[in-house]
């Protein structure tokens, strides 16, 4: 009876640690959430409690005042553009990288692997230099532009293993029935990539979402930033105000926290797999 | 095979239009940066040629070193915390004997899916002087007279700065390792429970070196990762105070954007580029090297 006992203790250690963890990971969001729905008095009174009279008044204010609905737009046209691009070209050249065996193959190959390991943020100045000569910089389609070309290794790589792993057999058949080679690939083999093209596009997503460094090198107008850089924008308008901010970045991780939430299954796997393999 | 053949021109009018586009962003700028690395240039019309100063400078600047090493030190702390405690959850929550596994996978994993400019806000807000969450905990547990205000001490600034890094990607790291632990055939950890193998005896002796091509991808990531860092730094301190929680990309960033030395700014991410990719190769080569030996 009593090592029955000893070994629960044991048990309950690493329970509560882990408890604690997860616990830790989620709370800054929670303390921000409820935060937000305070009072700037209350806040300063005790930055812990819970609000008394919690109230909305501050969102209304940070989305009415504020240009937080214009930088979700950006954030969100650009995410679906940079993404229909990664799909289309990385599915493209992933495909044709894994079916034939031409002469310069291994070079494209190599070529895009090299892409993986330049720390991209190397290219912060020479990017900006190179795209205020050629007057792309400060537009709405600028930052599709990196992002679509940061995200073709990895697109490539996964789209490379996975088409091996499809058999050449249904692409002979439909060419047999007299289907066209473009249109065996896109109608035919891109279908059944579904798998790889959403963990990609998932991987991709969060990347182009909570992309920062060159939002805020590329792109000088308020209209036109996404909203990581609009929120340090907040940060100097109203350091004072902590409620308000803190609403701002609600309002700023709501999309990814409802997303996350929903599919956090899928991300979980999509984005283990893209580390592991990429 | 010949039926799926493919017309030359076809497959180079499929494979242009991504390569150009990606040459565009990744190698042109290289390019250019090599290019304006032997000016001095501020940006303007004029540009004088000073051939490999910049890049001597550089090398010679006391703020880039001390940058370069704040982000060895990140490397080091990082690799210690974020992949050190995600095998240690990892292997608990590989335990039987643990509840709510589901539950711990989804919570652990949200701080890599925010933003880090989110996260070095909220964490400026913890570390506030005022109305900082740590001051306020302190206060709680009885300990006020310890409260500071956290960021602008020099001492302690580059290890406050490495809690949030490391807080948010353990989770990453965890879910990485659990599932090639998972991978692992169950019976071997069987069998080596009723060999008599405890706990902490399994993990290093039996899941470590099972796991080893995992930890080598973890640790290429983690390294990688933490050369590039710059969104956490500019919104959690900005580089301050003075230049000591400076990282490279912070230090390219205020040459070249407030200081509008773009000829430096230029040599300075290129000798950037270098230097990590030889630390990202060379930890490569030393970690193939020595896992290699093992196998031996």
């Amino acid at each position: 009876m009593k090592r029955k006992k000893k070994f629960h203790i044991a048990y309950a250690v690493p329970n509560m640690v882990l408890l604690l963890f997860s616990f830790t990971c989620v709370f800054p969001a929670i303390w921000l959430i409820y935060s937000s729905l305070k009072e700037k008095t209350e806040f300063y009174k005790s930055p812990v409690a819970l609000p008394e009279n919690p109230s909305i008044k501050y969102y209304l204010s940070v989305l009415s005042e504020s240009d937080f609905l214009k930088w979700l737009l950006n954030s969100m046209r650009t995410s679906i553009l940079s993404l229909f691009f990664i799909l289309l070209i990385g599915f493209t050249i992933g495909y044709i990288l894994s079916r034939y065996r031409f002469r310069g193959r291994n070079f494209v190959y190599a070529y895009f692997l090299i892409g993986m390991l330049i720390p991209v943020h190397a290219l912060m100045v020479p990017m900006y230099i190179m795209f205020t000569r050629l007057g792309l910089n400060d537009q709405w389609f600028t930052l599709i532009l990196p992002y679509t070309a940061l995200s073709l290794p990895t697109a490539v790589f996964l789209v490379e293993s996975y088409v091996k792993s499809i058999p050449m057999e249904i692409e002979e058949a439909a060419a047999l029935d007299g289907c066209s080679r473009l249109r065996t690939i896109y109608m035919i083999v891109m279908p059944m990539c579904r798998p790889i093209l959403i963990t990609i596009g998932i991987i991709q997503f969060f990347y182009i979402w909570n992309e920062f460094t060159f939002s805020l090198i590329l792109i000088d107008s308020k209209e036109l930033m996404t909203i990581p850089v609009g929120l340090t924008l907040f940060k100097g308008q109203f350091s004072t105000d902590y409620p308000k901010m803190m609403t701002a970045m609600v309002l700023a991780i709501l999309p990814t926290m409802i997303i996350y939430f929903i599919f956090s299954k899928q991300i979980i796997k999509g984005m283990v797999a893209g580390a592991v393999k990429g | 095979m010949g039926s799926i053949r493919m017309k030359k021109s076809t497959m180079l009018l499929c494979l242009l239009p991504g390569v150009v586009w990606y040459s565009l962003i990744l190698l042109v700028p290289v390019i250019l940066a090599g290019y304006y690395g032997f000016f001095d240039w501020s940006g303007g019309v004029n540009k004088i040629f000073v051939g490999i100063e910049n890049y001597i400078h550089v090398l010679k600047d006391s703020v880039f070193i001390l940058s370069l090493k704040n982000n060895l030190f990140l490397v080091v702390v990082c690799l210690v915390g974020q992949i050190g405690l995600a095998f240690v959850f990892a292997f608990m929550l590989n335990s039987r004997h643990i509840r709510w596994k589901g539950l711990h996978r989804t919570m652990s994993y949200f701080p890599a899916v925010l933003s880090a400019v989110v996260v070095g806000f909220v964490w400026s807000f913890i570390y506030d002087y005022n109305y900082g969450l740590l001051n306020a905990f302190l206060e709680l547990i009885g300990q006020g007279d310890k409260a500071q205000a956290w960021l602008s001490n020099n001492k302690i600034a580059m290890v406050l700065v490495a809690v949030p890094l490391v807080w948010q990607y353990i989770g990453y790291y965890m879910i990485i390792i659990m599932s090639a632990m998972s991978s692992v055939d169950p019976q071997i950890f069987e069998m080596s429970e009723i060999d008599g193998a405890s706990g902490w005896k399994k993990a290093v002796y039996i899941t470590l070196p099972l796991i080893k091509n995992t930890l080598i991808v973890c640790v290429t990531l983690c390294i990688a990762g933490n050369m590039k860092i710059f969104d956490l730094i500019y919104s959690l301190t900005g580089g301050g105070p003075g230049n000591t929680t400076s990282v490279m990309a912070m230090y390219a960033y205020k040459s070249s954007f407030l200081s509008y030395k773009m000829g430096y700014g230029s040599a300075m991410s290129i000798v950037i580029l270098i230097i990590s990719l030889m630390i990202v190769g060379g930890s490569q080569a030393f970690m193939r090297y020595f896992t290699k030996e093992d196998e031996r």
